[in-house]
Parts: structure tokens; C-alpha cells; sequence
């Protein structure tokens, strides 16, 4: 290897402007699991309900996003979010590129964990839902205090495995001008002419916040959700591990 | 009609569309072959072989996509290694090696967990009637292993065939990197992505529903 490639990591200057990729990485990751939540929720429970007009669509929304690769709704809501939002906001509106991104990874993160919060449900024993309802509680108010509140705590692990997806999906974002961790390593080896030596570090940084993650979630895992709905929860991942 | 802006630029979208179902098989096939083998040393009685599958399987789960993808687009052919004199045949290759490795670590995962499931009685009665470890492995464990992984390989194949789309980063023009091309010509970003997403979906829904009929018989044939 070329002898001068990695002395310019020395310069605190660098890892400033790595610190700053992170951050955007991690900021844009928890706004999205935050706004993907609750509209997972909503979906989860759309697809859950006994009217066809609001099960037809929350399964479509799902099951066709889902379907789809994360990358292309990112680039789309790159290139015509502005447009999107034109209506609404006024003809000047600029929709920031963090917000597209956002859009972009939320929309695909609600669908997966739309499926996961309904594979949580599911999984609770009917005897829970039945005891309420012979209790004189609504369905509303079965859902709301008795159902959710453990089929969440279930999805715990299952959602902080999701965390680590996202995470790993932002590296997608930078194609749209948002300037996380991969983009400002890019930036940096375009300076530098060192891809060999960023991208190690890159990976390296991305390997030690999803790594920990992910045994965190492990370690959550055990012995607390039910086997059904793991093996299903895994199908689920699987097919939604994207980038 | 919707998606009819493919037939507008059929060289863009078709040629696309091929050059993504070509990465996805090739990528699907390595990941196969690497992840069957990395699991195989994840439950080898050598620990040292266990220490490099489960570093293997850590290592590329946990790491991006794109980055793997730009390491071996850039990285490599700097520390000498190309997959290709051709520019073209380079990026393609790099992407279809990096569809494999990403995903045989999942593979792996699935493999094993398949491996583990296989009774104890089976194995060691395999042992004790003379086979070789390596015998064992391939009469008894492997076979019975098959058949409760192609639900979870299913779905492998479907995140990878979504995943081709990555390799537009490093300007292999594929599907997503055809629509992209269309709608800067065009401007018209609606129609130019939804004739990809259709395509994409008509790759994926089939796959989608192979995959829950396979996992259906499964469950009545147990």
C-alpha cells in the first residue's frame, strides 16, 4: 500500500467531519424508526380490522411497499418530494433533503414494522382478548389496554433489530445529497485518494454501533417472545434485510 | 396504461431488467454456496473454524450494502485486485460478488439454524455407525436441512432481488439506474419509476407467493 494513505488520519480535523456523517447517520435513523412507529402502528392495526375498506388498503400499502426496494423510494421522494408537497405548502416549497430521506426510509421502516407489530399481536393468546371482552370491554379499549401494551413489549427486541436495518439503510441516502457517514467518506477519499483506508474505517464504525445492537436485542430476546412469533418475526427480517 | 414509458425506452428498462434478474441469480447462487459452507463451520467441532464463520456472518451482516459494494468497486483494483480489464464487466462483477457475500452471511444464518434443528439421535447414530464426520454431514445432516430452509431462502432471494437496485451506486444500469436515466430525460418521475416499480414487483410478487405456497406445503407435509 502506498505509504502516505493513512497518515492524514492524524488530523483531528477528519474524525470532526466523520463525527458530523455519524451524527446525521443516527439522527436521520431515529427520526425514522420514531415516525415509522407510529405509522406502522396504524397499518398493523388497519390490516388487523374487520371492515374490508380499511383492511383492503393497510394490506396493499404493505404488502406493495414492502415488495419494493428501499433505495428506489428514496431516490424518488429525492427527486419529486418537493413536487409532493407543492399542493399543500405553496408553489415555492422546498421539501430539505433530510425530509426526503426521511420520507424515503419511513415509508418502507412503517411497512416492516407494520408486519411486526402485527405478528406481535397475533401471537398474544386469545384468552386475553376474550377475558377482556367478557370483562364489558370494548373492542377499542381491548385493543388499547389490554392487547397493545404486551404485543409491544414483545416487538421490543424485534424493533431494536429493526434500528440496526435502518441504520445500515442510511448509508443510502447520501445518493440523495444528504451528507451521513458513507457520503462524508466519500468525500474524504475523493480528497485523499485513499477508498482502501475510509471505507475500512467506514465499515468499522458502522460494524460497532450495529453489532452492539444487535446482541443488545439478542440478549432482550431470550426467553421472552413466544416461538411462533420469533420464527415469524424472522421471516419477516429476512426478507426486509436490505443494504 | 401504466409502465407504458418502458416500451418508450425499451433498450433502457429491458436491458435493466436483464442485467438486474442476472445479478440476482448469480448473486442468489454464491450466496447459496458461501452460506451453506460458512455454516458448516459455524457448527464445525473446530473452534477456530467456528471463530471465522461466526466473524464472517458478524462482519457482513453488520456492515452496509453500499459499503462493501464501493470497497470492492474502488477499494479493490487499488490493492491490485480487478474482477475485470473491462469497466463495464468490473462494476457488473463487483456487484454480483457483493450480492453473494452480503447475503451469504444470511444464508449462513438460516443454514444453521436448519443444521441445529436435525435430531442429536440422528447424528450420533450417523457417528457410530462408522461415517466420517464429513460423511455425516453430507447423507444425514445436510439433506434433512434442506427442506425446512426454503421458506427463510425464499426470502432471502426476495430482499436480494430488491438489493440489485444498490448496484446502481457504482453505475451498473440497472432497473432503478434505467429509471433514473429516463426521468432525467424525461422529467416525467412518475411515470419513468413506476414502470420500474412494476417490474420490480414483477420479480418480487411471484417470488412472494412461491414462497408462502412452499412454506404452506411445508407446514402440511410436517
Amino acid at each position: 500500500m502506498r505509504p502516505d494513505t493513512w497518515s492524514m488520519f492524524l488530523n483531528p480535523a477528519i474524525w470532526g467531519f466523520f463525527f458530523e456523517g455519524l451524527r446525521e447517520t443516527i439522527y436521520i435513523s431515529l427520526v425514522s424508526v420514531a415516525l415509522s412507529f407510529v405509522v406502522g402502528l396504524l397499518f398493523a392495526l388497519g390490516r388487523l380490522s374487520r371492515r374490508r375498506w380499511i383492511r383492503w388498503p393497510s394490506t396493499f400499502y404493505i404488502e406493495g411497499v414492502r415488495a419494493l426496494p428501499v433505495l428506489l423510494l428514496i431516490v424518488y421522494f429525492g427527486i419529486k418530494g418537493s413536487a409532493l408537497f407543492r399542493p399543500i405548502f405553496g408553489p415555492d416549497f422546498e421539501l430539505p433533503r433530510f425530509w426526503a430521506g426521511v420520507l424515503g426510509l419511513s415509508m418502507y421502516t412503517s411497512a416492516v414494522l407494520a408486519e411486526i407489530i402485527r405478528a406481535g399481536i397475533v401471537s398474544l393468546p386469545r384468552g386475553q382478548t376474550e377475558a377482556a371482552r367478557a370483562l364489558g370491554l370494548s373492542q377499542a379499549q381491548t385493543m388499547r389496554s389490554v392487547v397493545l401494551p404486551q404485543a409491544l413489549r414483545l416487538m421490543v427486541p424485534a424493533m431494536m433489530a429493526q434500528l440496526t436495518t435502518v441504520i445500515k439503510d442510511t448509508s443510502l441516502v447520501g445518493t440523495i445529497g444528504i451528507f451521513e457517514l458513507l457520503r462524508q467518506g466519500r468525500t474524504i477519499y475523493t480528497q485523499f485518494f485513499n477508498p482502501v483506508e475510509v471505507l475500512l474505517i467506514v465499515a468499522t464504525i458502522y460494524f460497532v454501533i450495529c453489532f452492539a445492537l444487535s446482541q443488545a436485542s439478542r440478549r432482550f430476546e431470550l426467553g421472552y417472545t413466544p416461538r411462533a412469533a420469533r420464527v415469524k418475526i424472522q421471516d419477516i427480517a429476512l426478507r426486509d434485510q436490505a443494504a | 396504461m401504466p409502465g407504458a414509458i418502458a416500451f418508450e425506452f425499451p433498450q433502457l428498462y429491458f436491458t435493466g431488467l436483464w442485467l438486474t434478474i442476472q445479478i440476482s441469480i448469480f448473486g442468489l447462487l454464491s450466496a447459496l454456496v458461501i452460506g451453506t459452507i460458512v455454516a458448516v463451520l459455524r457448527i464445525s467441532p473446530i473452534a477456530p473454524l467456528r471463530w471465522i464463520g461466526a466473524a464472517y456472518v458478524e462482519f457482513f451482516r453488520n456492515t452496509p450494502l453500499v459499503v462493501q459494494l464501493f470497497f470492492f468497486f474502488l477499494g479493490l483494483p487499488l490493492i491490485g485486485l480487478r474482477f475485470s480489464t473491462d469497466t463495464f464487466e468490473n462494476i457488473f462483477r463487483a456487484a454480483s460478488v457483493g450480492m453473494g457475500l452480503y447475503h451469504g452471511a444470511y444464508v449462513a444464518e438460516v443454514v444453521r439454524g436448519g443444521l441445529l434443528g436435525v435430531d442429536r439421535g440422528q447424528i450420533e447414530a450417523a457417528r457410530s455407525l462408522g461415517l466420517s464426520y464429513p460423511q455425516m454431514l453430507r447423507y444425514v445432516q445436510l439433506p434433512q436441512t434442506f427442506r425446512s430452509v426454503i421458506p427463510p431462502l425464499g426470502n432471502i432471494g426476495i430482499a436480494l432481488v430488491k438489493n440489485t437496485s444498490l448496484a446502481s451506486t457504482i453505475g451498473v444500469t440497472e432497473l432503478l439506474f434505467a429509471a433514473e436515466i429516463v426521468e432525467s430525460r424525461t422529467f416525467r418521475a412518475e411515470e419513468a419509476f413506476l414502470a420500474a416499480t412494476l417490474l420490480y414487483l414483477a420479480l418480487t410478487i411471484p417470488l412472494g407467493i412461491a414462497v408462502n405456497a412452499l412454506e404452506r406445503r411445508m407446514l402440511v407435509a410436517r
